[in-house]
């Protein structure tokens, strides 16, 4: 059954053509709020709480967007208002993540790729949620889910070029906090 | 080409969004651009470690969720009503308007006061009806009263009336 029609009898109350809707998309909005939380459970949360707020405003859907991408932008206004409430704005110090880090020099000759590669995905994400949420929705959107310029603009309601200067922007911010642990020749977190 | 605007290309690049011909430019200023190049591959590595696998929803999602929607839809019970009454609006302003453009057409507007000839033939009211009681008044003066009243037909009020 095509999603128009699922869509049309989700809102005469089929909880069944719902279910079908949720199943399509449920991954999508579920890694999409794991990549901004870090934890399963609250993305769990974040993603059943998105779909509610969905199925009780699905009679004011109209078909002007597509349902993913309006799903996709409650489920990102609802990450939104988690991470303001939870404070995540705080600033990671840089001395902090050295200090988090600072062992790791020592012993990276011992520790195995894989390892290396989760170490250093934990201080980008570290990072990463030190940024303003709109930064982090923005990387979120495109380095983390791997959307295009025309849907994080159609989720986010902005501009294409909105979204490119803003993820420049998000991008250059970043790398500014990360320089410390980048680009440096023989250094820790070089490329080999 | 300067680093800031070869920092922005270099971006693009890595979400292929650059033209050949700014993909060539930016070739040449990274080979004489140290910075550059370091930067370039920093933002390489960044992305890469930031491309998340995807990952799957706990299981039992729809489950879970079917139960907190039973539990909203009996936490309000007017909640079905809600979602209606946007649609109810427009559809009573719809029958509004259809009963007032109804009426309008259906419904004959107040009676006026139509002219001798209208009567005639539009109700057939015999013309002669209204004279006639002048004819068969045999009192002279009554007659001419009526005559007098009947004379001036555009006042209503002194119209003979028998």
């Amino acid at each position: 059954m095509e999603e128009k029609e699922l869509i049309r009898l989700a809102q005469e109350g089929s909880q069944q053509a719902f279910s079908v809707l949720v199943q399509n998309h449920q991954n999508r909005v579920f890694n999409l709020a794991l990549s901004l939380t870090r934890n399963r459970e609250a993305a769990d949360d974040l993603t059943q709480e998105a779909f509610i707020k969905a199925y009780l405003a699905l009679p004011k859907f109209r078909f002007r967007a597509e349902f993913g991408t309006w799903l996709y932008r409650i489920a990102v206004n609802q990450v939104k208002d988690y991470l303001r409430k939870m404070g995540r704005r705080r600033e990671v110090s840089l001395e902090t993540v050295n200090e988090q880090e600072g062992h790791f020099e020592t012993d990276e000759g011992n520790r195995e790729k894989e390892a290396l590669q989760e170490r250093r995905r934990r201080l980008v994400h570290q990072v990463l949620w030190s940024l303003p949420p709109k930064h982090q929705v923005i990387l979120s959107l495109r380095d983390i889910q791997g959307y295009s310029y025309e849907e994080i603009a159609m989720i986010l309601k902005i501009s294409v070029g909105t979204v490119d200067s803003r993820l420049h922007r998000a991008r250059i911010l970043l790398r500014k906090k990360l320089a410390p642990f980048l680009s440096q020749e023989g250094g820790l977190y070089e490329v080999s | 080409m300067r680093c800031h605007n070869a920092e922005r290309w270099l971006l693009r690049d890595l979400d292929g969004r650059l033209s050949n011909q700014a993909k060539m430019k930016l070739e040449v200023h990274l080979q004489g651009c140290r910075g550059c190049t370091l930067k370039k591959k920093d933002y390489g590595l960044i992305l890469g470690v930031l491309r998340a696998e995807p990952s799957s929803t706990p299981p039992d999602f729809w489950g879970r969720l079917q139960a907190k929607l039973n539990d909203r839809a009996r936490a309000t019970p007017w909640a079905w009503m809600r979602a209606w009454s946007l649609r109810a609006v427009p559809l009573s302003l719809l029958v509004i308007l259809t009963l007032v453009v109804t009426m309008l057409f259906f419904f004959p507007s107040r009676d006026r006061d139509l002219s001798q000839t209208e009567a005639l033939l539009l109700r057939n009211e015999n013309p002669y009806l209204e004279t006639k009681a002048l004819f068969e008044e045999t009192h002279l003066e009554n007659k001419n009263l009526m005559l007098i009243f009947t004379a001036d037909e555009k006042s209503p009020s002194r119209s003979f009336r028998p």
